[in-house]
């Protein structure tokens, strides 16, 4: 036990560094790792480590995160500069996959099979790697626009066709 | 800002950090809110207020030193500005008034 008795739990340590804003990062971990100690001396590690979870969650917030941009950024993915809006586009759409999964557990009105999350997913990537592609190839701003909007107009059509039907295809869900 | 008032934890931590005086960092603000007004506080919320008082240019802050306990991380001590000097003498004054105005009557209802 004697190292582990000050070293707070690394998981959410890891989790902090990645969210915090790059210029709050060596202030705050220091007082997360001051008031762990405090902590630890007052009500032992086991509930010290409870707290010191608790607090990293609390600093979970947007004036602690800062802008979106460093946290696709991180050293260990090593993304070279042209493919980090690639990637971008993909946690966007990995991240609206995961909303019905999400509200799937909390209410019976969503219920999505795997197929649908299959159909869904081939959509938003396919979208995605659309948009990357008119961005790659476009570079007038008054196009990109033109074509990003057409793009999404296009995307909404056949997410509402599929859910709901309004053209009358033989694709269109219930 | 445009808005000249503060909010009422704004207010309380600006109120603390010139009673710490120079010694102000965001665990000993915290540790000072608890003694004194026994209110507990979270990190985040403290940052927060403090990353917006100093952002209105009420507070401002520098790099402290680093020590043990802190991992070798730095500390970021705030101290008061003019205008945050200004603010909290503005509130106290209006408060004031404030109290003054009520007539007696008003607290022997029950």
């Amino acid at each position: 036990m004697g190292l582990r008795e000050n070293k707070p739990s690394r998981i959410a340590l890891t989790f902090f560094k990645w969210f915090c804003r790059p210029d709050f990062r060596e202030e705050i971990e220091g007082d997360l790792l001051e008031r762990f100690r405090m902590y630890s001396l007052k009500y032992g590690y086991h509930k010290a480590n409870r707290l010191f979870i608790k607090e990293v969650l609390f600093l979970f917030r947007p004036s602690i995160v800062g802008n979106a941009y460093h946290l696709t950024n991180t050293s260990t993915m090593e993304i070279t500069n042209q493919n980090k809006r690639l990637v971008t586009i993909l946690a966007i759409a990995i991240a609206i996959l995961l909303i019905p999964l999400i509200a799937m557990t909390f209410t019976n009105e969503v219920n999505w099979k795997i197929f649908d999350f299959l159909v869904a997913g081939i959509l938003l990537v396919g979208t995605g790697l659309t948009l990357e592609f008119i961005l790659k190839r476009i570079k007038t701003l008054r196009y990109r626009i033109l074509f990003g909007v057409l793009l999404f107009v296009i995307l909404l059509l056949i997410w509402a066709e599929l859910a709901v039907g309004i053209f009358g295809t033989p694709l269109a869900g219930s | 800002m445009s808005q000249k008032t503060l909010g009422e934890f704004e207010e309380v931590v600006l109120l603390v950090v010139a009673i710490l005086n120079g010694e102000a960092y965001s665990v000993s603000i915290i540790t000072e809110i608890e003694d004194r007004l026994d209110r507990n506080v979270s990190l985040g919320a403290i940052q927060t207020v403090l990353k917006r008082l100093e952002n209105k240019g009420l507070l401002k802050s520098e790099f402290g030193d680093a020590t043990n306990e802190r991992g070798g991380k730095r500390k970021r001590l705030y101290e008061v500005t003019a205008e945050g000097q200004k603010i909290i003498d503005q509130t106290r004054v209006q408060r004031n008034s404030l109290w003054e105005a009520i007539p007696r009557v008003s607290f022997n209802l029950s």
